[in-house]
């Protein structure tokens, strides 16, 4: 199993557009690949709301998970992966995460 | 208005005209499912039967997007049909069909309740979602149910893509997924209840050239389906049900509309030359980025002036980022073409952006607005200044895109900003970010105390652009939109023409270029008026480009500025309308004699 945590930088955070790009990278790859939300300077300054949908962790194949986790600029996730190519998709996914969804 | 017969009645409703034009034709009411679903209990040997019939909804729903994918992207050539593949992963998404399947098999209920009751426990959970945009993002939601119910509901026998006849789309809001679905070619018109100039049904209407008609108040209760529908783009009307006489006269209005644009296209090429050789500049005013695809249309000569202010109304929160500021300068820089583009830095008042410590207003048209708020408030000028200097950078060495400054009334707020623009040029050099040397820097002369130093500006100024809509509200002390007063707003007012004519002459004596991009541009009698004065740069809204195109193409400069002289003689209003108004027939004859305003 592969875990890494790392910031959401682009502008607009997980909405749809970067939201389907995830779905389809992380479909194109056999294992598991989970995402959650991990307390961040994003979720500081709004006593209790919770902020966000659901913190996870969530199955990144599927879209509403992805978008329910609500993660908006400057949000902290945790991508799990596991399964025969857990590699090669956590590279893939962080990849795609550190380049801001090719946004900004 | 009362029928013969008693039982018909024309109807007539006002709007906003979202996009110019005539269009008649049969309605076609987009109907909306919304709270009309009926919860019914299903037996337990027809639970499996349910399921299946929304599987096969859900398999429609994805072969309709997919369509509409490929139209979309045919008919708008942009890449907003990213929203459509959201919706696509949508209906694929496992757990929500598993909810839905569920919450059939558990609750013993019909596909469509099950569906919109899934949906809406989603949607509450998007509610409590902090981050305005994404939570905006429910609306996706809410679109794919709609569409799945639609389907179940068996409303799909009426997809808006196979609409059997050439319609008026009448419509609450057109969905994005929905105006998609529909066929270009088949759609005559749009008429909407939501909706501003800006909003989305507008701008895909500009964009496809279709007549439109927005924000008509509870519009889908007052039209059916089938009835004859009259829209007027330009005024903003609808008539429903016309009289014959009403029908009679906008065919033959629709007519001479049609006949001019074809008029229109054949001389889309032409220059815009006066009778006695003198070229002018044609260039648009824009708002919205989406409306740059018009520059073609009407062979603009780039754009004289940039609303960028309405990136503000369209931004998630709060002024639009750097880089959101970026992309849309970038997008203009590259589409503008040689001629270029000037970006008015942001006329906004201090009330829009809920500044800490803003005191409201009471006469907000005299207060911390535009230029004096873009140098109050620390960045928001140097974070503008930043992305225009970066998007206009061009290979060619040569920036492509201006910086114009609003509402300028003191010379040292020229001063200051050109201060910081040259600041920002440092930092982007230290820092070595790509971004455009020399940016030529304008001042927009729109109050008395401008006029008045009209000399001292140009020195320090690269260009001028005069905004005549301001300039006639200060310099005649008329609010017009307070209907008190607003007859007296005149921009052949002879002090309106005399300090035009003096800022013409000041930019002339300093010899920089002048600009006029207020609706002066675009009315022919006064555009006689402005070339008369010395004025052959001028910026209007793009569909006003035609008209005055041919109306340069029919005069000769000579004459108007014997017209222009004579009028600056004068001493009232009245007297200028009454002149100018007998000697403009034998001025643009060919003109008057052909064109049609509608």
């Amino acid at each position: 199993m592969q875990r890494f945590t790392l910031d959401i930088t682009n502008r607009l955070g997980l909405h749809a557009r970067a939201a389907a790009k995830l779905v389809k990278l992380a479909n194109s790859f056999r294992c598991d690949v989970m995402l959650a939300r991990v307390e961040s300077s994003a979720d500081r300054g709004a006593p209790g709301a919770c902020g966000h949908g659901q913190t996870g962790p969530v199955d990144a194949k599927n879209i509403f998970g992805i978008l329910l986790l609500a993660a908006p600029q400057g949000a902290l996730v945790e991508v799990i992966t596991e399964g025969a190519d857990e590699v090669e998709a956590m590279e893939a996914v962080r990849k795609l995460i550190e380049d801001k969804f090719g946004e900004d | 208005m009362r029928g013969l017969s008693g039982t018909i009645s024309e109807h007539r409703y006002e709007g906003i005209g979202a996009c110019q034009g005539v269009a008649i034709g049969p309605a076609f009411v987009v109907d909306d499912p919304r709270g009309r679903i009926v919860r019914m209990f299903i037996p337990k040997h027809q639970v499996e039967a349910e399921i299946k019939r929304f599987r096969e909804a859900v398999r429609l729903a994805q072969r309709q997007v997919r369509k509409a994918m490929a139209r979309f992207r045919e008919a708008f050539s942009s890449d907003r049909a990213y929203i459509l593949e959201a919706h696509l992963m949508m209906l694929r998404d496992r757990n929500l069909g598993r909810q839905i399947e569920d919450s059939i098999r558990d609750n013993r209920v019909n596909a469509e309740w099950a569906v919109r009751d899934t949906a809406g426990r989603l949607l509450s959970i998007y509610a409590k979602i902090t981050d305005d945009y994404l939570r905006e993002r429910g609306s996706d939601v809410a679109d794919v149910a709609h569409r799945l119910v639609k389907i179940l509901s068996g409303a799909e026998a009426r997809d808006l893509s196979e609409l059997a006849e050439n319609s008026i789309i009448v419509a609450d809001d057109l969905l994005p997924s929905v105006a998609a679905d529909l066929d270009p070619r088949r759609v005559l018109g749009f008429v909407t209840a939501a909706g501003g100039w800006a909003s989305h049904t507008s701008i895909i209407a500009r964009s496809v050239n279709i007549p439109a008609v927005v924000g008509v108040r509870n519009v889908t209760g007052r039209v059916r389906s089938g009835e004859t529908v009259i829209i007027d783009g330009t005024t903003g009307a609808i008539m429903v049900s016309p009289l014959p006489e009403t029908l009679r006269f906008y065919v033959e209005l629709r007519e001479r509309q049609q006949e001019q644009q074809l008029h229109y296209i054949e001389e889309r090429d032409l220059p815009a030359v006066t009778r006695d050789g003198r070229e002018v500049k044609l260039r648009a005013n824009i708002e919205l980025i989406e409306e740059i695809e018009t520059l073609q249309r009407f062979n603009a000569a780039g754009v004289g002036l940039y609303r960028s202010e309405f990136l503000y109304s369209q931004a998630a929160s709060g002024l639009p980022a750097e880089d959101e500021q970026y992309e849309a300068y970038k997008c203009l820089a590259d589409t503008c073409g040689e001629s270029g583009a000037v970006v008015r830095t942001f006329d906004l008042g201090g009330d829009k952006l809920g500044l800490e410590g803003f005191k409201p207003e009471r006469n907000p048209a005299l207060g911390l607005r535009a230029i004096r708020l873009s140098l109050a408030v620390d960045g928001v000028f140097r974070t503008q200044v930043r992305a225009i200097l970066r998007a206009g950078l061009h290979p060619d060495g040569r920036s492509r895109l201006k910086i114009l400054l609003p509402f300028v009334s003191n010379l040292d707020e020229v001063r200051r900003a050109k201060e910081i623009i040259a600041e920002v040029e440092r930092d982007l050099r230290a820092q070595e970010i790509g971004h455009a040397e020399d940016v030529e820097i304008g001042v927009m002369v729109e109050t008395p105390a401008a006029v008045i130093m009209a000399e001292s500006l140009a020195r320090e100024a690269d260009f001028f652009s005069l905004g005549t809509n301001d300039l006639t509200q200060s310099m005649l002390a008329v609010d017009r939109g307070n209907e008190n007063v607003d007859k007296m707003f005149d921009p052949m007012h002879p002090a309106v023409l005399r300090a035009i004519k003096y800022v013409a002459d000041s930019a002339m004596k300093i010899n920089i270029p002048i600009n006029v991009c207020g609706e002066m541009a675009s009315n022919p009698a006064q555009v006689i008026m402005l070339l008369g004065l010395g004025l052959t740069d001028l910026s209007m809204m793009p569909s006003a480009i035609p008209a005055i195109r041919r109306l340069v193409r029919s005069i000769r400069l000579e004459d108007a500025e014997k017209l222009a002289t004579h009028a600056l003689t004068l001493e009232t209003p009245a007297d200028t309308h009454r002149y100018v108004q007998t000697h403009l027939s034998e001025l643009g004859s060919q003109f008057f004699a052909t064109a049609h305003f509608g």
